[in-house]
């Protein structure tokens, strides 16, 4: 047996490293997730010490030699072991979970973000406190820290479902119907979320980033989505906006700023900031954007947009340029 | 009296062995006479034509397949028919040629053809061929354009003339040589008037150059335009396209109504409910040409429109390498977003792209 002890305590540490990371509902951020990891703790103390007092029992009746007890005791053993203690138990347990809802499905306090499954990413617009337009974006949620934010979820085509784990728990995502929940971050980072519904070919690759940060730093982070798209800087950036019109991304992709409106696709405005492209797919780099416009079918299987590859291969890459500025 | 099951298996073996030498030997030496003069033993052409008209009535589509046959449509079946079907049915009004009485099976001639064949008969005929006569398929899987084939058929039996004939099929005289075949249907301006047949004038030479491309190599069915761009050496298509797309097109807006109005929202913004794009940031109107590679649609005819729709939504119309985008593009369309974003470029004015407002007041 001793031999054993330090194989398996490493295997166990690599195997609990896994509990933390950007995407850990045991290694919380929001106030939503604590009390989930808390509910689960509790949860798996109970069954801990369930799992030792019946393996105990076991363990007497089987090794330590009973003397036999009267069948009164054995009645009462049976019952109140086999009825009234579980009844007991999952009476305080479930009350436990169930008095942890409320606070799952409070309001919003103020900024309220509309999220729309699509196959096979996250529409995502923003309504700040008394906005009469939405910011639009995709496929990042960026929350204040310290404030409960109202989420609003739909979905386009099929059932999809909105999992941040480090902040909270799931929900679905229905066509035609809307469905909500609230997230209250307790501490600035970066985060991932994904779909956790089977809706389709690529459905493992509809992922999303979430950003916490202070109020302060949220306010500027507002002002700056709901500003428009950076101007071209540089010769190959200017044509890469030209490609981008001329090839009529723009009836799908949105950037504000530029002729381009169309709300097919994931707005692009500040495609750079946003720090995944394609869903969590990909990242925004140069090498990542020219594969994605030449080729996103060989990347997610089923992707609507069409391939670009018969575009000179100048022009695809003055494109990845030019999107890789909109920060 | 005894069988000996042995002897029974052993002759008919032999029998085959026989009997695929000898069909071997008159496939392998020659010794059938293919001769057309020689023509078929008797029996074989009642045996032959019996097998065809059964097969039509059996298996053509029901009646109410057959849309409207209207009378645009017979005009560019009897161009087609003109140039693809003449050389072995001859016309209404005259004769067949000595040529066409030698064929083995002899073509009818197309008045005699057309029978009493009922509009699906017909389609049936065209499209699929009849493959023991040298009757070809229609060179396309586009079952849509061969009723305009079937409505000219139907005014052959309804008695088309000579004269009636050549004023349908008349070729005018255009420059350079060859060039009057295209003019045939399209008129020498692309202009053609007739709502079945697109107008050229407002397309860029780059566009036509590769839809003739792909209609020669298959790309795109048509069996009309294939046979065209097939018709015409490869050489001329781009010099041809460079023609039409040189002249200056004239028209005028039509003024707005409650169904073109709902086009132009489509057109303009697109319907992202349905993951429509706007088809005005890549087909215009533009303030200037933005890609010659995309067709600009302001004035092009709406049953034309319609019917291209239709086939991109089916994910059947082919083109140059750029297709796939418009699969994506129209593959959520409904039926009533077709008629409303056609209805909306038809009556666009053809000549100044850039006035999107045109109509508008």
């Amino acid at each position: 047996m001793r031999p054993l002890v330090l194989p398996a305590a490493a295997i166990l540490a690599i195997a609990l490293a896994g509990c933390r990371g950007p995407q850990s509902a045991l290694d919380p951020a929001g106030a939503d997730a604590s009390s989930l990891a808390s509910l689960f703790w509790v949860m798996l103390a109970g069954a801990v010490v369930l799992w030792l007092l019946m393996n105990g029992l076991i363990f007497y009746a089987w090794r330590a030699k009973p003397r036999p007890i009267s069948s009164k005791a054995a009645r009462i053993l049976i019952f109140g072991g086999g009825v009234v203690f579980p009844t007991f138990v999952l009476f305080f347990l479930l009350a436990y979970g169930l008095s942890m809802m409320p606070d799952q499905r409070a309001p919003g306090e103020g900024l309220r973000v509309e999220v729309t499954g699509e196959q096979w990413w996250f529409r995502v617009a923003y309504w700040p406190e008394g906005a009469s337009e939405p910011i639009h974006s995709a496929n990042e949620i960026v929350l204040p820290v310290g404030v409960r934010s109202e989420i609003t979820l739909k979905a386009d085509q099929v059932i999809h479902s909105f999992w941040l784990p480090s902040i909270a728990g799931k929900t679905d995502m229905f066509p035609g119907r809307v469905t909500r929940m609230s997230l209250l971050p307790t501490e600035p980072g970066e985060f991932r979320g994904q779909c956790a519904e089977f809706c389709g070919e690529s459905h493992a690759w509809m992922a999303f980033t979430a950003r916490t940060m202070t109020p302060d730093d949220f306010a500027a982070w507002v002002e700056a989505e709901a500003a428009p798209a950076a101007v071209p800087e540089t010769d190959l950036q200017a044509r890469g906006l030209d490609v981008f019109l001329s090839e009529g991304c723009g009836g799908c992709h949105a950037i504000r700023g530029t002729p381009a409106r169309g709300r097919v696709g994931p707005d692009l405005t500040h495609l750079a900031s946003r720090g995944n492209l394609a869903a969590g797919a990909l990242k925004v780099t140069v090498p990542d954007l020219i594969a994605w416009i030449s080729h996103p079918e060989a990347i997610k299987p089923g992707a609507k947009m069409p391939a670009f590859d018969h575009l000179p291969r100048e022009d695809i890459a003055a494109m990845a340029a030019y999107l890789e500025s909109l920060e | 009296m005894k069988i000996d099951l042995r002897s029974v298996f052993l002759t008919l073996a032999a029998l085959a062995v026989l009997g695929v030498i000898g069909a071997s030997a008159v496939v392998g030496f020659g010794l059938y006479n293919v001769s057309a003069r020689a023509g078929h033993l008797p029996g074989v052409k009642w045996i032959l034509h019996t097998t065809y008209q059964q097969a039509v009535t059996f298996r053509a589509p029901p009646e109410s397949a057959a849309p409207e046959l209207t009378d645009a449509m017979a005009s560019l079946g009897a161009k087609h028919f003109d140039a693809a079907c003449r050389v072995c049915h001859s016309a209404p009004g005259y004769a067949r040629t000595a040529t066409m009485l030698s064929m083995k099976p002899e073509p009818p001639h197309i008045t005699a053809a057309v029978g009493d064949w009922s509009p699906s008969e017909l389609h049936w005929i065209v499209y699929e061929g009849v493959k023991m006569s040298g009757m070809p398929h229609w060179p396309a899987d586009r079952p849509d354009e061969v009723w305009s084939t079937v409505a000219f058929l139907t005014r052959v039996q309804e008695g088309l003339n000579r004269q009636q004939y050549d004023a349908l099929t008349a070729a005018p005289k255009a420059d350079p040589r060859g060039f009057a075949y295209c003019a045939t249907c399209h008129e020498e301006t692309g202009v053609s008037g007739n709502p079945d047949i697109p107008r050229l004038d407002i397309l860029s030479e780059e566009y036509m150059t590769r839809a003739l491309l792909a209609f020669r190599t298959g790309a795109r069915d048509s069996g009309i335009m294939q046979h065209a761009a097939t018709e015409v050496p490869v050489e001329d298509l781009p010099r041809f396209a460079a023609i039409f797309a040189a002249e200056s097109p004239t028209g005028e807006a039509e003024p707005e109504t409650s169904l073109t109005l709902r086009g132009r929202r489509i057109a303009l913004e697109g319907a992202p409910g349905s993951d429509v794009p706007a088809c005005a940031s890549c087909h215009g109107p533009w303030p200037e040409t933005i890609n010659p590679a995309y067709p600009s649609l302001s004035g092009q005819y709406r049953p034309y429109l319609e019917t291209q729709l239709r086939l991109w939504r089916a994910g059947e119309r082919g083109g140059s390498e750029v297709a796939e985008i418009m699969h994506q593009a129209a593959a959520r369309l409904s039926d009533a977003e077709i008629e409303a974003v056609s209805a909306w470029y038809s009556s666009r004015n053809p000549d100044e792209l850039n006035r999107i407002n045109d109509g508008e007041n």
